[in-house]
């Protein structure tokens, strides 16, 4: 009776979510993914039901408030590129990354802003091995495999978070693809 | 009863202690993050819980794109908040965690000397005070702000419970009692 009374609080212990934690801030992720840039663009898409439910149906998404954000850098008249934060919730809290496109509409960079005090050192774990490297070049249409190219080199919990991470970027990837590049301001 | 914390054995006294013990460093740290996070005031609670522009999402009938300028200081952090997904999350990990503290500190209180009543008050307070500050929350967000105050109650109901459970069996299980050795 008492060990099942101490596995039930081990249980509710272990699902307990630990606080947030700003890996990079938003600011210094928009630097590093629009380097160069001199303006910033805010480009927000409120999207109908219908792009919802699309958006939610292909990536099992859905913005807050039904509001995609992009971020257009430019300098003097030219686009620098473009970058979209994403959050993924995961049963251990959620994680937010930064993923920035060039103007040629493939991914420039991807900058991990936030994790929580529980995951952080497996996200950081996943990002040591190397894991935004994999996703540099990746256009719309592709599928991020980050943690399927690092599974024999990080735990499991690391390579668990990187799967999470792939999940972000592949909102990032199919958001700029069909509301981005191909919406008309 | 036979379960009586007052004449337990000294190794189950010293378990309760630890227990309580425990949950009251994980009470303090508790507040420190609701400090961090929420705030104790209901305005504060409100801003978290409802959010900064509370109003209703209404989606337009064909996606619609607006664009303006910002800067990078107004890419920065915003307050923190808790939107409707997150708090589904919060709810789904905290329950049963809160029903776990209260039903340990439930069995606590039934190894008290007290009077019937105050035991059933007792329990009482320690479930109620989880389930007032998810309500308060879950109203805050979808019916009014003012229902922060409920959470706030919440909050301090756990507090409460806690203190008066701490207390009593501490006063009970290590003061000396009249012809009984230690």
């Amino acid at each position: 009776m008492i060990s099942k009374f101490l596995a039930a609080m081990a249980v509710a212990a272990v699902l307990h979510i630990t606080p947030t934690v700003v890996l990079v801030q938003r600011p210094d992720a928009v630097k590093a993914l629009l380097p160069g840039a001199e303006a910033f663009f805010a480009r927000e898409v409120h999207l109908s039901n219908t792009d919802a439910h699309r958006l939610h149906e292909a990536v099992d998404w859905s913005p807050e408030d039904g509001v995609l954000t992009f971020y257009t850098g430019k300098t003097a008249d030219r686009v620098a590129g473009a970058l979209v934060f994403v959050r993924v919730d995961t049963p251990h809290g959620p994680v937010e990354v930064a993923v920035g496109f060039t103007p040629a509409g493939a991914i420039g960079g991807v900058v991990v802003t936030k994790a929580t005090v529980e995951t952080k050192p497996w996200v950081l774990e996943a990002l040591r091995a190397g894991l935004v490297d994999g996703y540099k070049g990746l256009k719309p249409g592709s599928t991020p495999a980050g943690a399927a190219a690092l599974k024999d080199r990080i735990g499991a919990l690391p390579a668990y978070m990187a799967g999470q991470l792939d999940k972000g970027v592949a909102r990032a990837l199919l958001a700029y693809g069909t509301f981005y590049r191909g919406a008309k301001t | 009863m036979v379960y009586d914390l007052q004449h337990a054995d000294t190794r189950l006294r010293w378990l309760v202690t630890c227990l309580l013990g425990t949950f009251g460093v994980a009470y303090l740290f508790g507040a420190w993050m609701v400090g961090l996070y929420a705030g104790f005031t209901p305005r504060s609670v409100a801003a978290t819980y409802r959010g900064p522009k509370m109003p209703m999402h209404m989606p337009p009938e064909t996606t619609v794109v607006v664009e303006h300028a910002v800067t990078l200081g107004e890419l920065a952090e915003p307050a923190h908040t808790v939107d409707r997904d997150l708090l589904v999350q919060d709810t789904h990990v905290h329950i049963p965690m809160y029903g776990v503290i209260a039903a340990a500190l439930s069995a606590v209180v039934l190894g008290l000397a007290l009077p019937s009543w105050a035991g059933f008050g007792l329990i009482t307070l320690l479930f109620a005070a989880p389930w007032l500050d998810f309500a308060g929350m879950w109203l805050t967000k979808l019916v009014a702000p003012g229902f922060a105050l409920v959470t706030l109650a919440g909050g301090w109901a756990m507090g409460l419970g806690y203190g008066i459970v701490t207390a009593l069996a501490m006063w009970q299980m290590w003061t000396p009692k009249k012809g009984v050795a230690g």
